[in-house]
């Protein structure tokens, strides 16, 4: 199998600690990820929202794969994962398949719509026995996890996983050691995409989050929309309390640590994750 | 709301049973928003909007009488005004391919200090090739 990285938008230009730590991991599993050069939007949910020639800008993607001669291509964020993999599916009828092609010949790209899309939660959930097994700094925190909603749904298509109550994430934050707190919004969308259009009730939806899981350490998430409202927009939604102010990390940089890898490789570091080292409860989590 | 509110009308989907449980497992309702999900519940609502919707597929994945609700609120979307943000962000497709734009040299600079491999941006016109 040889695998490519799709980085998406959000995590390409302001997440670079998302994709180090992902390869990090994936590396130690003896997966080396080949990013996909002049990769284009995904096309969820905004061009989606306009117009249904999205899946044209998604299949141009998955061409740019192909071209690669990947098999697979793994994704970081729900949105991703959800539109290349529906957009994988439409490509199996005849016709739509025809008319992607017709447009992508003027930029000298074929597609078939044969690639598998595989966001990071599901490679290392399918990997978890040898992850498990790799673990050798335990650690001891409390996490508040948020699933990618869009990773997992919709459930036939994304086959994968319980789609209404996936179990994969909180299982791969388990083999570290830490604990997963339950806070009843493991299962409920962050708000990111909202903000686009209601920054008001999306800051609200964060803030609902935010204040389930005071008793945890931290935030887990495993797609840059989680992370961008969770974690960047944390000042505006928590302005009038700052108690409710708390670290996060993406999945990889939680078990790269556990793994043993070298902070600095995995982005753990005061300047990308605020409160890595200011913040007492990020400083016991080593101490499982 | 009101971004939806008089511009067109939104067929109530036949297989509907108006059984409300979209309603209860919608992130943006249980913060106080409305987004399509209301206006199933109750086909004369009309303090809806579907661009309050966070894409979470929730609705459809508990919908007992599958109704396609993600695809019935795209379909909606494509119709109407959209809200500044996404237009922006759709703008930006158009221009550049990606939802935030970069400038190459940037992009470079910043992965090769985290010691990334180099990534090329896809040409401008790219997304105008695709979509029509």
């Amino acid at each position: 199998m040889r695998f490519a990285f799709y980085p998406g938008c959000l995590v390409l230009q302001r997440m670079p600690e998302y994709e180090a730590s992902t390869r990090a991991v994936l590396r130690q599993l003896g997966i080396e990820l080949k990013t996909v050069q002049q990769a284009a939007c995904c096309g969820s949910p905004i061009v989606e929202s306009f117009t249904p020639d999205w899946v044209y800008l998604a299949a141009y993607n998955l061409a740019l794969v192909e071209r690669m001669g990947h098999d697979v291509v793994v994704t970081v964020c729900g949105g991703c994962t959800n539109t290349l993999t529906r957009a994988a599916l439409a490509l199996q009828d005849p016709e739509a398949c025809a008319e992607a092609n017709r447009r992508l010949e003027p930029l000298g790209l074929t597609v078939a719509g044969q690639v598998q899309v595989r966001h990071v939660v599901r490679l290392l959930a399918e990997r978890e026995e040898e992850l498990g097994a790799r673990v050798v700094r335990p650690l001891s925190a409390r996490v508040a996890i948020t699933n990618p909603c869009q990773a997992f749904r919709p459930g036939d298509v994304m086959g994968f996983d319980d789609p209404l109550e996936p179990q994969s994430l909180r299982r791969l934050v388990e083999l570290t050691g830490a604990e997963v707190v339950d806070y009843g919004g493991e299962d409920e969308c962050c708000g990111a995409t909202l903000y686009l259009a209601n920054r008001q009730l999306s800051l609200a939806a964060g803030r609902r989050k935010l204040e389930a899981v005071r008793e945890a350490d931290l935030l887990l998430h495993s797609c840059g929309n989680c992370q961008l409202l969770l974690r960047r927009f944390q000042g505006l939604i928590v302005r009038d309390e700052p108690g409710l102010r708390k670290p996060a990390l993406f999945l990889p940089q939680l078990l790269g640590l556990a793994l043993g890898l070298p902070e600095e490789e995995l982005g753990l570091r005061e300047d990308v994750v605020s409160g890595w080292e200011t913040d007492k409860r990020m400083q016991r989590m080593g101490d499982g | 709301m009101g971004l939806a509110g008089g511009y067109v009308e939104v067929k109530h989907p036949e297989a509907c049973i108006q059984c409300g449980t979209c309603v209860t497992v919608c992130p943006v309702e249980m913060v106080g928003g409305h987004a399509i999900v209301t206006f199933l519940a109750d086909p004369e609502a009309s303090d809806y909007s579907v661009w309050l919707c966070s894409s979470c597929w929730r609705c459809q994945e508990a919908c007992p009488a599958g109704v396609n609700i993600y695809e019935l609120m795209m379909e909606e979307r494509r119709r109407q005004p959209a809200p500044g943000g996404y237009r922006d962000a759709f703008e930006k497709v158009l221009a550049c391919g990606l939802v935030l734009e970069v400038v190459q040299e940037e992009l470079d600079q910043n992965r090769a200090a985290w010691g990334l491999e180099p990534v090329e941006l896809p040409s401008p016109d790219l997304a105008r090739v695709l979509l029509r």
